[in-house]
């Protein structure tokens, strides 16, 4: 009772210690310059990347968006939880910004972490409308650094967003330069055998991909902090200091791996959620992604930060310098992976290509719905342990890749690299129950036309995903094309499914690599209308998206009282 | 097959462990003179008791000042909600240790919120086990509350700190300063020995 009466107490006071900060950002033609090329492009105040917004968990924040563009303009807080009407997805959330308006966004700050922003209109963000949101939280962090700092990556490319778009549509692979060559076809013969290096290749060709297809869009330079590589972005510290390093994906369509010569990396927080920390010589940053590391640096050296895209195609560099110029050795770009036959698994369950072409009978049993209501994550019992594929056995198994993968990364220095499955909460927020229901999401495309889906339909011609207040639901997502897909959920957490109960980790972005399944549960516990899409700018725009609609809501008075502004005592 | 795999792979396991214990038993027994880190205290020495809490993944204080042969009840509880460690040593012996706790975990010894008693105190022969048991350090689960007895001697740069992997990179050490001023001053003004860190 005295804690009750406690506790009253506390909420009437409460209002008068909210913080509430005002904030204006412009959105405005820039000029982005890579160190390869300048290009006009989209910033916010000026500049790409726009600003860090610097928040405080509690506060009530209102953010000035001004419109200086001649077309629409939205931005979408991405990972934040918010009322879905401040969530900025155009045709969603709200209908979008006028050229010349300034529409204001008013949200409670309820989490803590590292997110950002961007544009959810058209190709903005691939253009440069993007930028970092840092919270601090309420209480102390769980973790002690000497400074911290953002590290935004993205893959500026020439092309504007609406260019490439025109011409991936055109030519799925225009800007696949990694494709491979007759050259290529008679040393693997030579190696292979010339039946079966043909084989193969009449393979690939009948399901329209090629094997090095791992990204759509390649002749970009990588940016961190908006530098390219040659202009180098440095953050610096002090010999024996500690630096917390605040990873962002900002990128439209590329996967990063990110290593720091030198150094270990201890990941603390995954996607604006603290995670138990794991040290790590090298990681994988999924497109929409966040990582929050921690390096000691003991000496005074300089540590370049090195960001290889997942193909190998290009790089983001920056340094860690005890002063300004000192720089370290750049690597080389490692050789492309290749994609193997396990990466074409989930395809070729569906029919596209004869399975009499194979040299085993077991591929025609890969039937993901056997997983149904199976709480493991034992993706060896699906079947890929019984292709054979002859000189993988040496790649270490990670559960989040098809077991055989050519995806499978491995760090260079021949340690640890970070996998979904090094992922626990740190400090669950929900409790672990049993979802209510499954709902089975299929990545589904057709590369040639370059259309990407969900179960097969596009997003004009799908009817909304209904999702009923209160109910926790386990999405099954099977990917069945061989393009990585990083699954975003506006609005309400995913719980990646990594077995381990209520330490499973909340994320925002759940990638989902070629031919696996993978799984992950919500609370739906956010009312409103919502987006759910592949992060991939033009997977995303080309249909594989989706609208949440949550029905319902907690009950009615508590409803109209957050409304009104009146709940909490607030006067 | 698999418990034959398990069987092979331990003993280089307690290897490592026992000659980690061996390191610290010589720093503790203090028979070579040059102990670094001190040696476990007697009861009736105690001068006054530092009460440490453990958290996820931070300690409360994160430093505390002592005087050149005192002796000190360290008691320690866990608050959070996985394994810590209170370990008393130099940054390099921790450093050391970490390898040692990162085995534990990968041999399914060490799980993020218990710890496998069963597995730890099996008897492997040749009097080996995986006992966590150096007198300068306790592993404890959530709920724990433990004591250490510990006689600092000289000046030396020590830390107190969790080796649960990735917990001390986290954040999870506290600074022990060995002067005899700062103790003093410690004492005058009597203020807490803990001070704010990010």
């Amino acid at each position: 009772m005295n804690k009750g009466f406690l506790i009253a107490i506390l909420a009437g006071l409460m209002p008068l210690q909210v913080l509430a900060g005002e904030y204006d950002i412009s959105v405005d033609r820039v000029q982005i310059d890579t160190g390869d090329f300048v290009k006009e492009g989209i910033g916010y105040n000026g500049a790409s990347p726009g600003p860090v917004l610097r928040f405080k968990e509690g506060e009530k924040v209102t953010i000035n968006v001004t419109n200086n563009l001649d077309e629409m303009t939205s931005i979408h807080w991405h990972g934040l939880i918010l009322p879905f009407e401040q969530d900025g997805v155009p045709g969603i959330s709200f209908p979008g910004i006028k050229p010349g308006e300034t529409f204001t966004y008013k949200f409670p700050i309820v989490q803590n972490g590292t997110y950002w922003f961007h544009s959810h209109s058209g190709f903005q963000e691939p253009n440069g409308a993007y930028g970092a949101i840092v919270i601090e939280p309420e209480g102390r962090e769980p973790f002690r650094y000497d400074r911290e700092y953002v590290v935004q990556l993205t893959d500026k490319h020439p092309h504007s967003g609406d260019r490439i778009m025109r011409n991936l549509k055109m030519s799925a692979d225009y800007y696949n330069r990694q494709q491979q060559t007759v050259g290529d076809f008679f040393s693997e013969s030579a190696e292979k055998g010339f039946m079966a290096t043909l084989m193969d290749r009449m393979m690939w060709g009948d399901m329209r991909m090629m094997k090095a297809d791992i990204e759509d869009v390649q002749g970009f330079t990588g940016l961190m902090n908006g530098k390219g590589p040659e202009q180098n972005w440095t953050g610096l510290f002090k010999p024996g200091e500690r630096v917390r390093l605040r990873f962002i994906n900002s990128s439209a369509m590329t996967y990063f791996d990110i290593r720091i010569p030198g150094l270990e990396m201890t990941v603390v927080q995954a996607d604006g959620n603290n995670v138990q920390p794991v040290n790590v010589d090298e990681f994988r940053i999924g497109v929409a992604e966040t990582y929050d590391v921690i390096v000691h640096i003991k000496d005074e050296e300089a540590y370049t930060i090195f960001a290889e895209s997942m193909g190998r195609s290009g790089y983001a560099r920056g340094t860690l310098a005890p002063e300004e110029g000192m720089t370290a050795e750049v690597p080389e770009l490692r050789e492309a992976p290749l994609l193997t036959m396990a990466d074409m698994a989930g395809h070729m369950d569906h029919g596209d290509m004869k399975h009499d072409d194979m040299n085993g009978d077991n591929m025609a049993g890969m039937d993901h719905s056997d997983m149904g209501g199976n709480d493991e994550m034992d993706h060896s019992a699906m079947g890929h342990g019984s292709m054979d594929h002859g000189d993988d056995a040496s790649l270490p198994e990670d559960p989040f890749y098809a077991k055989g993968s050519g995806l499978v990364p491995t760090a260079s220095n021949g340690g640890k690299f970070l996998s979904y499955s090094d992922l626990k909460a740190q400090k669950p927020l929900y409790e672990d129950r049993e979802p209510t229901r499954e709902i089975e999401l299929r990545l589904t495309g057709n590369m040639e036309r370059y259309e990407w889906s969900i179960n097969g339909i596009k997003y004009e011609d799908a009817d909304p995903i209904v999702l009923q207040y209160g109910e926790r639901v386990r999405f099954k997502f099977v990917n069945e094309t061989m393009m990585t897909h990083p699954m975003h959920l506006h609005g309400m957490w995913s719980i990646l499914e990594v077995g381990e109960g209520k330490w499973n980790p909340l994320k925002h972005v759940i990638s989902v690599a070629p031919a696996t399944t993978v799984y992950m549960e919500t609370e739906v516990d956010a009312p409103g209308e919502w987006a759910f899409h592949c992060h991939l700018s033009y997977h995303a725009a080309s249909g594989m998206f989706r609208k949440i609609v949550v029905e319902g809501g907690p009950d009615s008075t508590v409803a109209e009282g957050k409304q009104s502004g009146k709940q909490g005592g607030e006067s | 097959m698999n418990p034959i795999l398990k069987i092979a792979v331990l003993p280089a396991m307690i290897l490592a462990l026992s000659s980690g214990a061996h390191a610290a038993g010589n720093h503790a027994g203090g028979h070579h003179g040059g102990n670094v880190i001190g040696e476990p205290g007697n009861a009736g020495n105690v001068s006054r008791t530092v009460e440490v809490t453990m958290h996820d993944n931070y300690y409360e204080p994160e430093s505390i000042h002592v005087q050149p042969g005192e002796t000190i009840r360290f008691k320690v509880k866990n608050e959070g909600a996985l394994v810590h460690e209170f370990n008393i040593g130099t940054a390099d012996m921790h450093e050391a240790h970490q390898e040692e706790m990162q085995m534990m975990v990968e041999h399914g010894v060490l799980k993020g919120d218990h710890i496998d008693h069963d597995m730890m105190n099996m008897d492997m022969g040749n009097g080996h086990s995986m006992k966590h048991d150096d007198p300068n350090s306790v592993l404890m689960e959530p709920g724990d509350s433990r004591e250490i007895i510990w006689k600092f001697t000289k000046a030396t740069d020590l830390e107190f700190a969790c080796n649960v992997p990735g917990h001390y990179q986290a954040g999870m050490y506290g600074d022990i300063k060995i002067d005899s001023t700062v103790a003093a001053k410690d004492r005058v003004e009597g203020e807490s020995d803990s001070e704010s860190v990010q």
